[in-house]
Formats: structure tokens, C-alpha cells, sequence
């Protein structure tokens, strides 16, 4: 099982790649591959069980847009070959039509999802996220400058239960397309929502999931949810 | 700017509030200010300055730094105004100014000294244009206030005005290529024992060339993006300092610098690494102000670090060490578990990671954890770990991911008897960590701790 961690020298802004040392624990047996910025990705030339990419600064996202542009039909034929690519934070603009800067100015992004978003760099947005997918809660976190705009129903990640979707007016979070999950839910996504973790292993072809460390972090997720439930 | 009747309403009324503020016994507050800038959003533009005005800013060691700068200037003789009971932000700067202005607002001293917040330059440094501004560093802090460094860098370039004269650590690569066109001096530490090759940090925020993208190779690392880097395509490099700590010499308590005009020894307050760069940040300042060594050498020997920020006391034949770490800020906690690893003897640690706020109203963005090196306190002789607050049990699965055994974890979410989960038997010290806001809950544990110590000592002598 080959697990590609994609630009960890950039795209690893908010403890993302925390995500990665998890699964690691988890997967004892797998081999995480991180691909420098200045290397061909895994992706183009093999066929990765889970490729991860962070989030990343404004000015990073236009350059990792240009390094992926070339290898934009074999994204596509991963995605629609239902390998599993986990995307958090802004790296999800990437593969939307446009990213619009504060003076209407567009960066074209590789157009692969149905979604844009806009930038408004003197008001960041952070939030506290419940969620449901696949009839479990999720939490996180989000920190971002900008808000994402597609149609409603959209290929959506996963319902909003309490916080802000995709945009302060949708009720969905993300996108899932296959086994594609792009989420603005930043920093240890996958350390604080054991259903999740569980589930993205057993998509990755593991029959029988285990998480490292699986009794702390149940019981880490049930005192955030309770914390969620009466604070939130 | 030009002073106008909305100022003048805004300055009266300042005053007024500052009045009653006085009055009912309060102090130290950023009122005065903030209502001058509801009612003239331009007020720090309009308020005339002193004549000579210094900046403090960066990412971690302002407070400290300034309240040095402010220590040495006053044994020195001079007369400033500063914000160092108020707060760091555009409305801290502004009541300070009212403060010290005559009815009219004409300054009452001719020289200011004010720790600035970097998110804040938008709002303060165009208005104030500091003559001198140091920058003691530039790194990842609070996710939600400062993003990420390239914003606050972008800030930073786009507001600190072209006539400030810049003072810069040499030693990290984002804070010395700020405003490259302005008038600059550097300061850095030479290679010291202990200095690495390879970064042992989770974060280092700079790792290519600014110039041109190529990775960068480094003489060494000493934390984080703090070292010695040079780009073997461009040949873009950290820059040469002026000032330079050359030797550190722990046993007398001193450190030798280079400054323009020679050589000179200067007392050392604390040796933990950040601390000597904050001594010789303020050094290299007060000098580019125009004190002599001497004179500034003379005025340290007479510092401490403010106790607020770290204190030690000793209760039934052991060490209660308060330190702070600053919550969020993933970088001074890595320094504050560094510091902990390296303090002599065995140790056990209680943490307060909680933040103030957020655990009261909300569910704390626990993220700044995993960019935090935990992993420094998996060391022999670090004996136990206590982990206390809403997010305990966060803490114990971050503790346990940092390869921490769990016999030495304990964990509770109540904070006040926390102390009672320690195990005394094997440490020398205990620290307690605790965030800027939790200062009074820290004290009230450090009480707990000590009771504890000696109610067991007076058991053990009977």
C-alpha cells in the first residue's frame, strides 16, 4: 500500500500533516512516499491506495495549480478509478473552476469539480464544524480566507449539523466525488473523527481497519462532541 | 494629517473616559484609546507624536524585548511614553499617546517606545512611523488571527513605512528579507554548541529560496527556520550581522557581543536561546538608538526576566517552576517543552493548554498541537506529564502520538487539582506551563503544588 503525501515542505500549514504521522501508526506496513515540490508526483506514474495534499498559502496554491495543469487528465482518471485522495483546507480550490482574488482577478484552477471560490483576505473565517457523513458525526475546524460556491447537492462531503458549509449560505461541506473527499476542515482531520479515519482506511483496501492509539482518541472525540453539543 | 473638530471631540472625550476610568480605580486600559478611534477612525493619524517614536514587533519576544528596552532607557535617564501597561494593538498605542499629551494632544515627552502587534501594522504603522522598528522574528502563531507568515509578512512589507529604520534577526530568513529598499542593521548568534544540521522541529517555515525556489542548504539549524542558510543556485544567504552574540559563558552569566564599535560583555539575564536573542535584539536596538555599550551593559546587570513569564521557588526540597507558554502559538510552546528537556535533573510537568476563552464558550481548534514538538518531552527525565483542562484527553492522545509512555501521563479535566495527580517521589522540578490568560489559575496550582511538597516533607521529617 503506497500513500502519497504531496509538497509536505508547503502545503502543511495548520499541523495537516499530523494526518499522515496518524495513518502511518495505523498502517504500519504502508509506505508514505512525500513528494517535494520540485519531483514528479507518485500519482502520474503509479497508482497511490491514498494521495494527500494540505493546505497551503495563497501564492502556493497558484504554483501547485501550474505543477499539476499537465497531469490534469490523469487526475481525472484516478479520481474516476476510485482511488482515494484526502484534500484539506484550500486544497480543495485547486481542483474548482476559479479561484477570484479581492480585485476580480481569477486564477484558473484545473476545472475538475463543478466550484469556485473567493477570496477575502482582511476577514478570515474560523469556525467550529459538526457534520454528518455516512450517518456519523464529524467535527473540525475551519480557518480560511476564502468560501467556496458551487450548486446545491453538488457532490457534497458531508451534511452541516452546526457551523458553515461550503459557504455561509449551503448546508453541505466539501466535495466527494468516488473516493475523492476535499474538505476546508483543516489541520488533524482524520485524529479527531475515528469514523472517518476508519472509513478512509477500509477505502483504501485495508479488510479490517484498527486505529492506533483507537481507545484515547474514541474517548478525545466523544469529550469534543459533548463540549460541541453543549457549548456550540 | 491635520487635526479637526472630529479629533479634538474624540480627544476630549478620550480624556473624559480616562478621567473616570482614573477615578474608579482602574488602570492599565486600552478605553481611552479604543473610544478615540470609534469616534475618529483616522485619530492615530491626527494625534502628533512624539519626536522620536521606536517599534517593537515579530512574531514571539515583544513583550519581553520592550519591556527590556523600556527597563535599560529609564536607568538610562530617559523620559518615553509606551504601552507596557496597556496593550499592543492601535487602541493600546492610542490611549498611551492620550496619556501623555497635553489637554490640546501635544505630546508631553519627546520619545516613545511601543510594542506593536504585527497583525495590527495596518492600523498603526502608517500613522505612527516608527523611526527605529525592530522585528524580533517572524513565525506561525494563532491559525485564527495570523493565518499563516506569508500574510503577515505581506503586512508587514506593505505597511512598515520606507523611512523606518529597520533592526532585523540575521538569523531567521523571512524576518531579514523584509523591505529590502529600507535602512537596515542585523543581529544574530554565532554557531553555538548544540546547533544542528538538520531541523528537529515539526515546523520550519522557510525551507526554499526566497529568490528563485531552490531548496536551501543551511550551516546549521538551531530551531525551527532560526539558523544559517544560504541558496546553492542564486546565492542568496542569510545576512552578515552587526551585532553578534560571539560566546555564551552560562557559569559567569554573561555573553560576548561584537557591536559596530567593538567588542563588549553583557550580563545574561537567562540562557535559554530565545531569551539571548531577545537581550541582543534589545541590544542591537538601544545601540542604534545611540547608548553606548557601557551604558547598556550597565543598565542590564540590573534586569531579570519579568516573573510574569517564568519564576522559579523551591518548596519542600524541590523547584516549583512557573513557565510561560504562550497557548496557540505552537512555536513557544515548542520552545517552553524544548526549555523543560533541557533544565537540569528530573522533572514532571503540568500543562494548562486549554485556551482561556475558548474552553469557557467553545470547542478550542486543537490543530496548533500537532505543530507543536511534543516529542521534546519524551525524555527520561521528564518523569510524569499532567495534563489538565476541557482538552485533556487531546493532550494525552497528542502525548502518546510523541511516543510518550503512558505509565507517565496523567490526565483531569479539572485544572485546580491537578496538582494532586503528581507523583513527587522521582522529580527535582516541577514546571507548570500556562498560557498568557490563565496566569491566576497557574499561581493558585503553583500554591497547590507547593502545599503539597511541603506537607509531604514535614511527613517524611516525622
Amino acid at each position: 500500500m503506497k500513500i502519497e503525501i504531496l509538497f509536505p515542505e508547503f502545503c502543511n500549514l495548520f499541523g495537516d500533516m499530523s494526518n499522515m504521522r496518524y495513518l502511518q501508526k495505523c498502517l504500519p506496513h504502508g509506505e508514505f512516499v512525500e513528494t517535494p515540490f520540485e519531483s514528479v508526483p507518485l500519482f502520474v506514474t503509479e497508482t497511490p491506495s491514498l494521495v494527500y495534499l494540505g493546505p497551503m498559502t495563497e501564492r502556493t496554491q497558484e504554483r501547485v495549480i501550474e505543477k499539476f495543469r499537465p497531469y490534469r487528465d490523469r487526475l481525472s482518471q484516478l479520481i474516476d478509478g476510485g482511488v482515494c485522495f484526502l484534500f484539506t483546507g484550500n486544497a480543495l480550490e485547486i481542483m474548482g473552476d476559479y479561484i477570484e482574488k479581492e480585485d476580480g482577478g481569477r486564477i484558473q484552477g484545473l476545472g475538475l469539480f463543478r466550484l469556485y471560490a473567493k477570496q477575502d483576505m482582511m476577514h478570515r473565517h474560523n469556525s467550529t464544524f459538526l457534520g454528518k457523513f455516512r450517518e456519523e458525526e464529524l467535527m473540525g475546524f475551519k480557518s480560511q480566507f476564502t468560501m467556496a460556491y458551487t450548486d446545491p447537492d453538488y457532490l457534497p462531503f458531508c451534511e452541516v449539523t452546526r457551523g458553515v458549509g461550503l459557504n455561509q449560505g449551503l448546508k453541505t461541506e466539501g466535495i466527494r466525488c468516488k473516493n475523492f473527499i476535499g474538505t476546508y476542515l483543516l489541520g488533524p482531520v482524520l485524529i479527531l473523527n475515528p469514523p472517518l479515519t476508519r472509513y478512509l482506511i477500509s477505502l483504501m483496501g485495508e479488510e479490517h481497519p484498527t486505529l492506533a492509539f483507537e481507545a484515547e482518541m474514541e474517548s478525545a472525540y466523544q469529550e469534543r462532541l459533548r463540549d460541541f453539543h453543549q457549548k456550540t | 494629517m491635520k487635526r479637526n473638530l472630529r479629533f479634538f471631540f474624540a480627544l476630549f472625550f478620550a480624556k473624559g473616559t480616562a478621567l473616570v476610568l482614573k477615578l474608579i480605580g482602574r488602570k492599565g486600559t486600552s478605553m481611552p484609546g479604543s473610544w478615540a478611534i470609534i469616534l475618529c477612525p483616522d485619530f492615530l493619524g491626527r494625534m502628533p507624536r512624539p519626536k522620536t517614536v521606536i517599534g517593537i514587533t515579530g512574531t514571539n519576544g515583544k513583550t519581553t524585548v520592550a519591556n527590556m528596552v523600556e527597563d535599560v532607557l529609564s536607568r538610562c535617564g530617559y523620559d518615553f511614553v509606551c504601552n507596557r501597561s496597556g496593550t499592543n494593538v492601535n487602541t493600546g498605542v492610542a490611549s498611551s499617546l492620550i496619556a501623555n499629551s497635553t489637554f490640546f494632544g501635544k505630546p508631553k515627552k519627546d520619545l516613545a517606545v511601543f510594542e506593536l502587534d504585527e497583525r495590527s501594522s495596518p492600523k498603526i504603522l502608517p500613522y505612527l512611523k516608527p523611526d527605529l522598528l525592530l522585528c524580533t522574528n517572524i513565525f506561525r502563531d494563532s491559525y485564527k488571527r495570523n493565518a499563516h507568515m506569508e500574510f503577515i509578512l505581506d503586512i508587514l512589507e506593505q505597511y512598515i513605512p520606507d523611512s523606518s529604520r529597520l533592526i532585523l534577526n540575521a538569523d531567521d530568513l523571512l524576518c531579514a528579507g523584509l523591505k529590502p529598499g529600507n535602512q537596515r542593521v542585523f543581529f544574530g548568534i554565532d554557531r553555538q554548541p548544540g546547533d544542528k544540521e538538520r531541523c528537529e522541529n515539526i515546523v520550519r517555515d522557510i525551507t526554499v529560496c526566497p529568490r528563485c525556489g531552490t531548496a536551501l542548504s543551511w550551516e546549521f539549524i538551531r530551531y525551527h527556520h532560526i539558523g544559517r542558510a544560504f541558496c546553492p543556485s542564486c546565492g542568496y544567504a542569510s545576512p552578515k550581522a552587526s551585532y553578534r552574540v560571539t560566546a555564551l559563558n552560562e557559569q559567569e552569566g554573561k555573553m560576548a557581543v561584537t557591536l559596530p564599535e567593538g567588542e563588549e560583555s553583557f550580563p545574561l539575564l537567562n540562557s535559554s536561546t530565545i531569551n539571548v536573542y531577545n537581550a541582543l535584539s534589545a541590544i542591537a536596538l538601544l545601540s542604534e538608538f545611540g547608548l553606548s555599550a557601557g551604558e547598556i551593559s550597565s543598565a542590564m546587570s540590573k534586569l531579570s526576566i519579568s516573573e510574569t513569564r517564568y519564576s522559579e521557588e523551591e518548596a519542600g526540597g524541590k523547584k516549583v517552576i512557573l513557565h510561560l507558554a504562550k497557548g496557540q502559538n505552537p512555536i513557544a510552546c515548542s520552545r517552553a517543552f524544548e526549555n523543560i528537556r533541557d533544565y537540569p535533573g528530573k522533572k514532571a510537568v503540568i500543562l494548562f493548554l486549554d485556551d482561556y476563552f475558548d474552553a469557557a464558550h467553545s470547542v478550542e481548534n486543537i490543530s496548533w498541537y500537532y505543530d507543536t514538538d511534543f516529542e521534546f518531552l519524551n525524555d527520561p527525565n521528564i518523569t510524569q506529564i499532567v495534563a489538565a483542562g476541557a482538552r485533556h484527553w487531546d493532550v494525552c492522545l497528542r502525548l502518546l502520538l510523541a511516543g510518550i509512555d503512558r505509565e507517565k501521563i496523567s490526565h483531569t479535566r479539572e485544572k485546580e487539582t491537578s496538582p494532586s495527580l503528581l507523583s513527587f517521589s522521582e522529580p527535582d522540578s516541577i514546571f507548570i506551563l500556562y498560557d498568557v490568560y490563565t496566569i491566576d489559575l497557574a499561581n493558585q496550582v503553583k500554591q497547590a503544588t507547593k502545599a503539597l511538597l511541603e506537607k509531604r516533607e514535614n511527613e517524611n521529617e516525622n
